[in-house]
């Protein structure tokens, strides 16, 4: 996209950039006025307050340490989430017994939110480690077992004959024809996952555990310093773009032949 | 065939009761009852001295009300705001790239601020409901009115409509099935949040009346310590989940019966 803008008049990607300023920076000016107007640093601190801090904070490592302890944990809950949803969602997609005898559990566990599960995962877990990793596992492994029986469904039955009749054998069958027609969607519960998975390691280090940009935003609204706690906001959510971004880029490499994904955006 | 329906029977109870019958017969025979583990059938009793008391039906009713009244606001102000972002350029240019930012912003990260700005009671509550549910709903409204067919609006505007009729009478109808979409994802974000919400208040407010099923819970877990109710509540939760969730397919077939999709 940006090769072809390139290639026509510099305006052409002027534009969208200048836009892109005129409205942020608006949006920014009026939260400065707001804060002078509202004249209580407590409540609403002003954007160079907020940036202060941003650079307090990168500069003391407390910022990236609690990027880093809660990105941990989401990458071992959510890589266990996949290990354990995918696998099951293919043997499900392929094995209708399974699938009616898996199913139900399914079906009663997953309007229970992860959040949901907070109390109870405080009592048996305590503060601490196992409890965020127990919630993002819980959170993610559904979507990546749902989707996975979706896109098992969906593959065109003739790929799997035509891969049968010329020869191919059942290990074969399912690692070079089932799975790569699956990736896409199977991809699609990642991007679920990831998405549900960020927001339970957030709510889990809200209320159990002792580090993590969860605990930090609380941590910075007890001691009343919301400078700090609008630094930790807005660093969810530009983690949680970037690791969206991430594997949007990840499954576009992953399967070109796919364009769901430019419609998903 | 009703063989067939027996062994389907069979087959959807059986993982389940298998499970419930080990929970039973594990807590109640091998640990020792000082763990305060509960069992199922304590759970049932539970259930229904929560019932009995009354403080179930309360926590929930209280829990909706604010459910109703942030998903309310956020459904006005993401259809309006959806809508003019589709069909006004230089509000779009002014607009988008405000809520690009904050679309990433996980709900559950303004529980603090919120508390800081609306304390440790109901605003808080709906206040993070309305931002959970607003953002779903606005991009699948956006998107819904950015697909409407080309030849309906044009059609309008050939035979004199006023803007405001045609946003109320081709662009609203046509994109309804994707702000109903988006209605019940928004609703289903909104119900997770609130109870995140209503937890952390409560671990905060000291026990004190923030209400709702989520402080419910958290004041079973730090002051009366019986794991059965937060077992109850749990259940509530997902039940709630699932009648929310039915309703908005109803609304959903009832709206645009032409859609047959099979979900």
């Amino acid at each position: 996209m940006l090769g072809r803008m390139t290639r026509g008049a510099p305006v052409q990607w002027a534009r969208p950039v200048v836009r892109y300023v005129v409205s942020l920076g608006s949006f920014v000016l009026v939260w400065y006025a707001a804060s002078r107007w509202e004249n209580n640093p407590n409540l609403l601190p002003s954007p160079q307050v907020v940036f202060k801090q941003f650079v307090l904070m990168v500069q003391s490592g407390e910022l990236l340490s609690s990027v880093w302890s809660s990105l941990g944990r989401l990458l071992l809950g959510y890589a266990l989430g996949a290990l354990v949803g995918v696998p099951l969602g293919f043997a499900m997609g392929m094995y209708l017994p399974l699938d009616q005898y898996i199913s139900p559990l399914i079906e009663i566990l997953r309007p229970i939110s992860s959040i949901a599960w907070l109390p109870l995962g405080l009592f048996i877990f305590g503060v601490g480690n196992a409890l965020p990793l127990f919630i993002i596992f819980y959170g993610s492994v559904f979507p990546f077992v749902i989707n996975t029986i979706g896109a098992v469904h969906q593959i065109d039955n003739r790929l799997v004959a035509a891969a049968r009749t010329l020869g191919a054998k059942r290990w074969l069958v399912i690692f070079g024809v089932i799975a790569p027609a699956a990736l896409p969607l199977v991809l699609v519960g990642a991007r679920i996952g990831l998405g549900i998975g960020w927001m339970a390691v957030i709510a889990a280090e809200l209320v159990g555990a002792p580090s993590g940009l969860g605990y930090l935003i609380t941590w910075y609204e007890t001691m009343l310093l919301s400078s700090r706690v609008l630094v930790g906001v807005f660093a969810i959510g530009m983690v949680g773009y970037l690791l969206d971004l991430g594997l949007r880029k990840l499954s576009a490499w992953l399967t070109p032949w796919w364009d769901g994904w430019r419609a998903n955006d | 065939m009703t063989s067939g329906r027996v062994q389907r029977i069979w087959r959807f109870v059986a993982l389940p009761l298998l499970l419930i019958a080990i929970w039973q017969i594990a807590v109640s025979h091998y640990v020792p009852a000082s763990s305060l583990a509960p069992t199922p059938t304590g759970v049932i009793r539970g259930f229904v001295e929560l019932l009995t008391s009354g403080e179930l039906l309360a926590a929930l009713e209280q829990s909706l009300l604010r459910i109703a009244f942030g998903f309310t606001f956020a459904l006005a102000l993401a259809i309006v705001i959806a809508v003019l972002v589709a069909t006004w350029k230089p509000f779009a240019y002014m607009v988008d790239p405000i809520l690009e930012t904050f679309r990433p912003i996980a709900p559950i990260a303004w529980v603090p601020m919120a508390i800081l700005w609306f304390g440790t009671g109901t605003y808080a509550a709906i206040f993070i409901v309305a931002y959970a549910a607003f953002f779903p709903i606005y991009v699948n409204t956006l998107a819904g009115v950015r697909n409407i067919d080309r030849g309906l609006l044009n059609a309008a505007k050939t035979l004199g409509a006023r803007p405001t009729f045609i946003a109320r009478a081709v662009i609203i109808p046509a994109a309804l099935p994707s702000i109903i979409l988006g209605a019940r994802l928004g609703m289903g974000l909104a119900w997770a949040a609130i109870i995140a919400a209503e937890m952390t208040v409560g671990s905060k407010a000291g026990g004190g009346g923030s209400g709702g099923i989520g402080q419910m819970m958290f004041v079973f877990l730090l002051y009366r310590l019986d794991l059965r109710y937060i077992v109850v509540g749990m259940i509530s939760i997902g039940l709630v989940a699932l009648l929310i969730d039915a309703i908005f397919q109803l609304i959903g077939r009832r709206v645009s019966p032409w859609l047959n999709r099979g979900n």
